[in-house]
């Protein structure tokens, strides 16, 4: 029994679908007044910025060339973060290593959403055997583990598309990685699209399109989609953070270039030149730190979107 | 005019086995009991006392009072419904009389005495040793008020256990026997919830509440989630109940034809406040607060002419700025001026009624009465032609025994001023 | 639990794993140093290339034939043989590989299990307070780990740093441990990886778990159970537990195929001679039968034990067993 009942703010009153993004006005307030939502974005623009630019802020990224110190050195004042066994200044990989993981991350994240939302739509708003379908198919990709996967898909993708392409900059290698997670990791988002699909196929604003006669693509495009967008955005935010934690792991077994030191990748040379054991703190912590930040950042901005845009409703005895 | 006799016969008449003869006797309730008083009992005291309580609501923007002042009285062997609109504060009331709110509520003010022992100022511990043992419950829509992953009559039995301190096995059958009471087969006590009918399952929360064997039984819209059938037996199963076992029941429902058949009194609320109680015969042929009588009226009534539903326009006030003065005002077909400024005092009829509205006014209020001028009442939607609402209509004084006087000058909204 | 939801369960089990086999079959076809792709090396001379064909089946019709001959020779265990281990049964070096892993996960699950679940359980029946405040934190920071990036700092801080355990690998060389000595050996080489795993996994659980008996705790028959004046402990324990377990079982066999993964990411940090550093070897090697033969192994296994959490699932809740 609810307390204080005859409060207005029904949605009855706009005709939109609860938690549409055109009540922005207090959304940013609302997501920026939640710890959760506050952290993650402020993490996240401090990693944006030197994502984008990070010539900027560290100079250009070191090889094996340009080392500017000694091997294993632990951090001193010119190098603050130490170097890695090549000599090459710490500070300076993880700050590119940024622009790195995160794109690779963005990348991935874009198609993952693609084909999960597509998948979901398509099932939940069609229904019948291709839902069936459809389902069984992201079951299957739900139980496989996307790195098991990968292992067998990168080699493959990899002769595909040949080694030496390169897109936007990003060697085959990676494009690699990108495709593998876009590929193994959309199971979750379709699930989770469809049951809302499924559960605005319930209202009667579809019926009545339906009785004008609209086509069904019509009605998923200009009913359905707008009313999951909402939740498409803040899965894609927590498959960001997916994103970025797979692409580590991959990098760090050995699926990534060695020449695009990704945090995966910088960690997968750390290992190599056997840091953990000589106790090279210095070449581990920076890479590690950073993709621990960004994960949990990307996560915590994940929960607090979907908080916002989808609240559940208070239910009190 | 309209004799308000008239408005009666929509509802069962109280059965001829509720007046007070035939039911037990507090003494013999007590003595019948199985568990002896708690230490701290007045013998003398009522089985239940609620005096001006309060419970307030701590919301994300602000504070409500759900239940602003209530107070009633339970006697042994009686039955009190409790009635009103979703949202009154009537289940708030029943939870805080065992101190089971969210954890957003807290009783503010006011005190609750069982068998004259204040429950409101014991700590957590204390006033969990009464729960159950005095004060049990029966919840609506039993499916979730039943753990769904356990046996019915593992649930039943475990109070037995844990707070009788049987053994497992004396337990068991101790709740085979309650299902049997109940009108259920004894081998369905190892089904799971699910596996049971609805009004199967209301009968096992009812065994289950009777497990301790409790003074007071406190029902929340039990029969709500239920057919019509079903609900009809529910009711004449709470009924051979009362008269076998002495129990003393509080229902709680919206329904008010549930509270004609199986309740002695009636208290109704509205806005969290109490607006109406007394017997249930005086209350349902002479209802005397004009909320009352909207939600008698508002029955389908089969015997009378075929007229449209009469509903009572507008809604609840938010309860976060209630109105001042009387909390129906707005939407009071007899509301005057004194009525939105003042809240109206209770007043106690001959006849076992108590009242809180303006238009019985005590001593102390009689004067503003007399200078307030009754106003056009203000509903919203309301047909201009009025032909959906029966004239207002205030009963003679002669017709309700031991009222107090109406003031002069008091009349009735339709007829023209002089 | 009736036969028919087990038989049912076991179906979607089965035809799940066929479809595995079916994709490693296809995969097989387009591995880079297959025998199809091998045969289309320019160096080759047709001669020889039709010769291999043969002696590879590659003549006969994709489907059924080779079909059937890659199942039949699945089944019967054989697996192709491995480039790096020269000649070795794929199937052998596997088995051999795969009992350090298992033991690793296992401990790791059940360890991850019993701490995770108490510790949300706790943490989300009383809210607030600092400890739930500081555990929620930590376990959200360990939930964003990889389990190599929670192993690296263990190493460094505990066996580089402090020297209490040995830095990498399983057994300490050299022969002649007696039975206990070889025990206490594989145990101190066994608590680092041990505790990688497991912490990442009591961060995934606990926070889990917490939310579920969030969810639970509103529920009415919590309400009930108040009412009839029991024991908070009792209520969280009898009530709340079991029912907010439901939901954890599901997500636990979800997350086995990422715990799978993850332990492989472990192995290599500490040297752990199981699949994950064969894996690692396989991909340096490009030993696609080593590599291939993984994949079904561990994603059959996956599969089965989605099957077994089926199982536990039907025996904790009644509603399902129909």
């Amino acid at each position: 029994m609810s307390v204080g009942t005859g409060v207005a703010g029904t949605d009855r009153a706009t005709g939109r679908a609860p938690g549409s993004l055109v009540r922005a006005g207090g959304f940013s307030r609302r997501l920026l007044g939640r710890t959760d939502g506050l952290v993650g974005i402020v993490i996240l623009l401090v990693f944006g910025l030197l994502a984008l630019a990070p010539t900027l802020f560290v100079g250009p990224l070191e090889n094996l060339t340009t080392t500017s110190g000694i091997p294993l050195q632990a951090p001193t004042a010119a190098h603050p973060f130490g170097t890695d066994e090549l000599g090459r200044d710490m500070l300076n990989l993880t700050v590119h290593g940024a622009r790195i993981s995160m794109t690779i991350g963005l990348m991935a994240t874009v198609i993952t959403i693609l084909i999960g939302s597509l998948v979901g739509i398509v099932a939940g708003f069609v229904g019948g055997a291709a839902d069936t379908l459809l389902m069984r198919l992201s079951d299957f990709f739900l139980v496989l583990p996307t790195i098991v996967l990968a292992l067998i898909l990168a080699p493959i993708i990899l002769d595909v598309i040949g080694s030496r392409a390169q897109l936007l900059g990003i060697r085959s290698t990676l494009l690699v990685i990108v495709i593998v997670i876009g590929l193994t990791s959309w199971a979750t988002t379709a699930r989770v699209i469809r049951s809302q699909v499924l559960s605005l196929k319930e209202r009667m604003f579809v019926d009545r399109a339906r009785v004008i006669g609209s086509g069904g693509g019509w009605i998923m495009r200009r009913h359905i989609l707008p009313n999951v967008m909402n939740l498409i955005v803040a899965q894609a935010v927590l498959t960001f953070a997916t994103a970025v934690f797979t692409e580590t792991t991959l990098a760090f077994i050995g699926l990534g270039d060695p020449s695009a030191p990704s945090w995966g990748q910088t960690l997968n040379s750390a290992q190599a030149a056997g840091a953990p054991g000589l106790g090279a703190w210095w070449y581990i912590v920076p890479p590690a730190a950073a993709v621990v930040l960004v994960v949990m950042a990307f996560t915590l901005l994940g929960n607090a979107l979907d908080d916002v845009l989808n609240p559940k409703a208070l239910s009190r005895r | 005019m309209t004799h308000v006799e008239d408005r009666a016969p929509g509802y069962a008449r109280p059965s001829a086995g509720g007046s007070p003869a035939s039911l037990p006797t507090p003494a013999s309730i007590r003595g019948r009991r199985q568990w002896p008083l708690p230490k701290l009992a007045d013998p003398a005291a009522p089985l239940l006392e609620v005096e001006d309580l309060t419970v307030r609501f701590a919301l994300r923007n602000g504070s409500v009072k759900a239940v602003d002042g209530v107070s009633f009285r339970l006697d042994d062997g009686e039955a009190l419904g409790i009635a009103g609109e979703s949202g009154c504060g009537k289940t708030t009331t029943a939870l805080s009389l065992v101190r089971l709110l969210p954890a957003n509520g807290r009783i503010r003010g006011g005190s609750v005495k069982l068998f004259g022992i204040d429950l409101v100022p014991k700590t957590e511990k204390q006033l969990a040793r009464y729960r159950w043992r005095e004060i049990s419950m029966v919840f609506q829509g039993a499916m979730n008020a039943l753990n769904p992953v356990r046996r019915v009559g593992d649930q039943i039995a475990e109070p037995i256990e844990v707070r009788l301190g049987q053994s497992r096995d004396a337990s068991q059958k101790r709740a085979r026997e309650l299902l049997d009471l109940v009108g259920i087969p004894k081998q369905r006590s190892t089904a799971y919830p699910h596996e049971l009918s609805g009004g199967m399952r209301q009968r096992a929360m009812i065994a289950m509440a009777l497990s301790c064997d409790p003074a007071l039984v406190i029902g929340d819209e039990p029969t709500t989630a239920l057919d019509v059938m079903v609900q009809a037996q529910i009711l004449q199963l709470l009924e051979r109940l009362r008269h076998e076992l002495g129990l003393s029941l509080m229902l709680i429902t919206h329904d008010l034809s549930v509270i004609a058949e199986t309740c002695d009194r009636v208290l109704v609320m509205y806005a969290g406040k109490v607006a109406e109680e007394g017997p249930v015969s005086r209350v349902f042929t002479a209802p005397r607060h004009p909320y009352t009588r909207k939600l008698l009226s508002a029955f389908p009534n089969i015997h009378a002419d075929r007229r449209t539903l009469d509903v009572i326009p507008g809604a609840p006030p938010d309860l976060r700025t209630p109105p001042p003065g009387c909390r129906f005002a707005p939407r009071c077909a007899f509301a005057m001026d004194v009525c939105r400024e003042v809240v109206p005092p209770e007043v106690r009829f001959a006849d076992g009624v108590r009242v809180a509205c303006h238009l019985f006014p005590t001593a102390d209020t009689a004067p503003l009465v007399a200078a307030s001028g009754p106003t056009a009442p203000l509903t919203v939607g309301r047909p201009a032609d009025g032909a959906h609402e029966a004239a207002p209509w205030i009963p003679p004084v002669e017709d309700v025994p031991g009222v107090v006087a109406a003031p002069q000058g008091l009349r009735r909204l339709d007829e023209p001023a002089e | 639990m009736s036969g028919r939801y087990i038989a049912r369960k076991l179906v979607q089990a089965l035809v799940t794993i066929v479809a595995i086999v079916l994709l490693n079959f296809v995969l097989f076809r387009m591995m880079p140093g297959s025998p199809e792709r091998a045969s289309k090396n320019p160096h080759l001379t047709p001669e020889i290339v039709a010769a291999n064909r043969v002696k590879w089946g590659l003549d006969k019709p994709l489907i059924p034939d080779q079909l059937i001959n890659y199942v039949e020779s699945t089944a019967a265990g054989d697996l192709g043989y491995s480039i790096k281990y020269r000649g070795q049964p794929v199937v052998e070096v596997v088995v051999d590989a795969a009992g350090p892993t298992v033991l690793l996960i296992g401990l790791g699950e059940a360890v991850a299990i019993v701490v995770g679940l108490w510790l949300g359980a706790r943490s989300g029946w009383r809210r607030g307070g600092t400890i739930d405040r500081v555990g929620n934190a930590l376990s959200l920071v360990f939930y964003s780990m990889p389990y190599f990036v929670i192993g690296m700092p263990l190493i460094i801080v505990f066996a580089a740093g402090l020297g209490w355990f040995p830095t990498s690998g399983m057994t300490t060389p050299g022969g002649n441990k007696t039975p206990v000595e070889a025990i206490v050996d594989l145990g101190r080489h066994l608590v680092l990886p041990l505790t990688a795993v497991a912490l990442g996994l009591i961060g995934a659980y606990s926070i889990l778990m917490r939310s579920s008996i969030v969810e639970t705790r509103s529920e009415d028959y919590i309400t009930t159970a108040r009412a009839k004046g029991l024991p908070d402990a009792r209520i969280l324990r009898s009530h709340a537990f079991p029912n907010a377990l439901l939901p954890m079982v599901t997500l636990i066999a979800i997350n086995l195929g990422y715990v799978v993964a993850g332990a492989i990411t472990a192995e290599i940090v500490f040297n752990w001679p199981g699949l994950g550093t064969l894996t690692v070897q396989a991909l340096d090697a490009r030993d696609y039968p080593l590599l291939q033969a993984i994949f079904l192994l561990i994603a059959v296994s996956v599969v089965i034990a989605n099957f077994g959490a089926d199982l536990v699932y039907g025996y904790l809740d009644p509603r399902v067993r129909a």
